[in-house]
């Protein structure tokens, strides 16, 4: 079933000194599948992109992209993909038609193709009345949705979309989902994406890949990782202290199949959590804890994340956030 | 050759959407001719020199006489007389004055009899144009007033040299043209071509082509000609500008139209392949500015463009052999002020071809078409 494969990736690694941003990863990627990248900024990422975007050399290991090997053969590999990085890239100083008529030129469109194409692209991503103004006066979002629009002009077989609605606000990030919902309905393209917003990856992928400190640590659909956790609620509990006698309490119940605890905060991985809510205040208040919040919802990525890693992918983000921003920070060290 | 168009038109649309940019390219240069033509050819005026005679004979009174004939006419000093040799010294050091003439009490007597006439010349020398300026004038005035009488005829057995200039005169002013379009043409493939690229790595932009099919000679070999096309028109408008300015008949540039637009247009190529090699893996416009300052000084002030390259020291004169702008200087000037033909060039243009051949080659082979 090789010819079904858009991406095929073999313990491939990338270091920067002593670092390994991404170690020994492998995966596949079905030709028309919609798949996701999820991890923490810092997990390993953009550089796992950049290298399936020919942009940086794999340290080990090889990949494959709409079967060219990227290291063998980058130029066919550019060819045949259409990538979206983290960084807003399109031209300031050139108006939106301009970024995308330049761009198709790259790829050697001729003139009454592009225009067709673009004037699609732009009705699409509902840019048309905005299309010969200057990038510089767009916001954020529509400066979002035109590099989207722009990698798409030459038809890519593989589209590479990295963190697309990073720093958008919500209103936004609801626009470029439903735009790229579109385009899984109207074209077979194969579409990777990262992203560290559970949502983005639940609402969009067919698979994803957990990755954290450049490792894989699982791979699935949505459904089948949330079903690889124990019981289908969480119930998070705030009280004012975590006591001995609450986590040992807590643990015998019948219902409660795994407990993770941060600080003052128990977040308990049950079944049927609406129902089994009031039992577990009762047993916290019986070890002589006082229930301060309380809170039931069912399993997301989220907890994936939490239950593989222990910790919380949001908890990352604002740890890392104060060090690095934007992306990719390591790799432009390494340069 | 879509691609490489593309490039092309992608670059000269930003630089059109940026008219800062463009107007700073077309009015340094000449902000640059005006303040060096005038600094450097201007003449000598109004340096203090204090005067203390302390003798009353004719010959004292002669030299101050002649003294006096500069200070009217070429207005090289203003003369302040005083009658304190130590406050007229001390004026020299305070900075009142740039130099103190003291003429003792026997200077006139000694000067008559033949016993060893002196006179006290006290200079400011830390400014050292002045003070020689100053030397030689008051030692002409020295030696003048020893004449006591005009000869009605040349000596017989003195040698007449007749000279004769084979080119039109070209004053200083003139002279520096040549320099002022090389300028241009530094600032242009500085704030061009390599730079471009520069502020995309910056900006993070690069990316969005580096992802594309162009190849490495498309992203150089694009960017070096869209920043060849700005230069050469700014170039050339700077040219006509300065042969206005400095009086250069604008016939003669027509005249030599042809071999002029060659040599412009080679040594373009040829700063923009440099820039290339030197700036194509930097990622921060700052290093730019840092290499700019230095880059002008090594280049441009070793060309001749300012002062003769027989003027270098040996080891400046070998730097000179292989300095481009050298040899633009030599072929420009040849053909505003000698009148020379595209033949007596064709050393100065061979070597700029051979340099941007070699420069473009090793741009395009040391460009990194990855992060």
């Amino acid at each position: 079933m090789e010819r079904n494969r858009a991406i095929s990736v073999n313990g491939i690694s990338k270091r920067f000194g002593k670092v390994a941003a991404v170690d020994n990863v492998s995966f596949d990627v079905s030709e028309g599948e919609f798949f996701g990248f999820l991890g923490p900024n810092g997990a390993g990422k953009t550089t796992l992109i950049r290298m399936l975007t020919t942009l940086l050399r794999p340290s080990s290991g090889s990949a494959v992209v709409a079967c060219c090997d990227v290291a063998r053969d980058p130029a066919a590999v550019r060819r045949e993909i259409g990538v979206v990085p983290q960084a807003m890239t399109s031209d300031l100083d050139l108006t939106g038609y301009e970024n995308m008529d330049i761009y198709g030129r790259f790829y050697g469109l001729h003139s009454r193709e592009r225009g067709e194409r673009i004037s699609h692209l732009l009705e699409m991503v509902g840019l048309t009345g905005r299309g010969h103004d200057l990038v510089a006066t767009y916001s954020g979002g529509m400066r979002r949705r035109l590099e989207i629009a722009r990698v798409l002009v030459h038809r890519p077989k593989i589209l590479f979309l990295d963190e697309p609605t990073i720093g958008l606000d919500p209103q936004s990030r609801h626009v470029v989902w439903d735009f790229l919902g579109k385009l899984i309905g109207e074209d077979s393209m194969t579409i990777f994406l990262t992203t560290h917003y559970m949502e983005e990856a639940e609402t969009l992928c067919s698979r994803v890949a957990i990755i954290d400190t450049g490792k894989i640590i699982a791979l699935g659909s949505p459904d089948e990782l949330k079903a690889g956790i124990p019981g289908n609620d969480i119930i998070t509990l705030t009280v004012t202290e975590v006591t001995q006698a609450i986590s040992g309490r807590l643990g015998e119940l019948p219902f409660v199949h795994k407990m993770v605890i941060e600080e003052t905060t128990l977040r308990a991985y049950v079944d049927y959590g609406a129902r089994n809510l009031p039992a577990l205040m009762d047993e916290v208040r019986h070890a002589g804890g006082t229930v301060l919040s309380a809170t039931v919802h069912e399993q997301s990525l989220e907890d994936v994340f939490i239950h593989y890693t222990g910790k919380s992918i949001r908890d990352e983000e604002a740890k890392k956030v104060s060090f690095f921003i934007g992306a990719g920070i390591p790799q432009k060290l390494g340069r | 050759m879509v691609r490489l168009l593309a490039v092309i038109d992608r670059d000269l649309k930003k630089f059109r959407r940026n008219p800062v940019v463009l107007a700073m390219s077309v009015l340094m240069p000449i902000i640059y001719l005006v303040i060096l033509g005038n600094s450097f050819q201007g003449k000598l005026t109004g340096l203090p020199v204090a005067v203390v005679n302390h003798d009353s004979g004719p010959q004292a009174r002669r030299v101050i006489e002649n003294l006096r004939a500069v200070a009217a006419g070429p207005e090289t000093f203003s003369l302040s007389f005083m009658s304190d040799r130590k406050e007229a010294v001390q004026g020299v050091q305070g900075g009142r004055f740039k130099a103190a003439l003291i003429i003792p009490p026997d200077y006139s007597r000694r000067a008559t009899v033949g016993g060893r006439p002196e006179l006290g010349l006290f200079l400011d020398n830390t400014d050292g144009i002045s003070s020689e300026n100053i030397r030689g004038l008051i030692s002409a005035a020295v030696r003048a007033a020893r004449n006591d009488y005009v000869p009605i005829r040349d000596p017989r057995d003195e040698t007449t040299l007749r000279d004769i200039d084979l080119y039109p005169k070209v004053d200083y002013y003139q002279s520096l043209v040549p320099g002022v379009v090389i300028m241009a043409i530094f600032l242009g493939a500085l704030t061009t071509g390599a730079f471009n690229l520069v502020m995309d790595r910056f900006l993070g932009i690069d990316e969005s082509y580096l992802l594309t099919p162009l190849s490495k000679s498309h992203i150089v070999t694009g960017l070096i000609i869209s920043g060849l096309m700005i230069t050469t028109a700014i170039s050339f408008f700077i040219f006509a500008v300065s042969m206005v300015i400095t009086g250069i008949p604008l016939s003669r540039g027509v005249e030599k139209f042809i071999p002029l637009s060659i040599v412009i247009i080679l040594t373009t190529l040829c700063l923009l392949s440099l820039m290339f090699v030197i700036l194509g893996r930097i990622g921060h416009p700052r290093v730019v500015g840092i290499l700019s300052g230095f880059l002008n000084v090594i280049l441009f002030f070793p060309s001749g463009a300012v002062y003769p390259v027989a003027s270098f020291p040996a080891w400046l004169r070998l730097f000179a052999r292989i300095n481009p702008e050298a040899y633009a200087v030599d072929a420009l000037k040849s053909l505003l002020f000698k009148n020379a033909a595209l033949v007596n060039v064709a050393g100065d243009i061979a070597f700029l071809f051979c340099f941007t051949a070699a420069t473009l080659t090793i741009a395009i082979l040391v460009f990194k078409r990855t992060l």
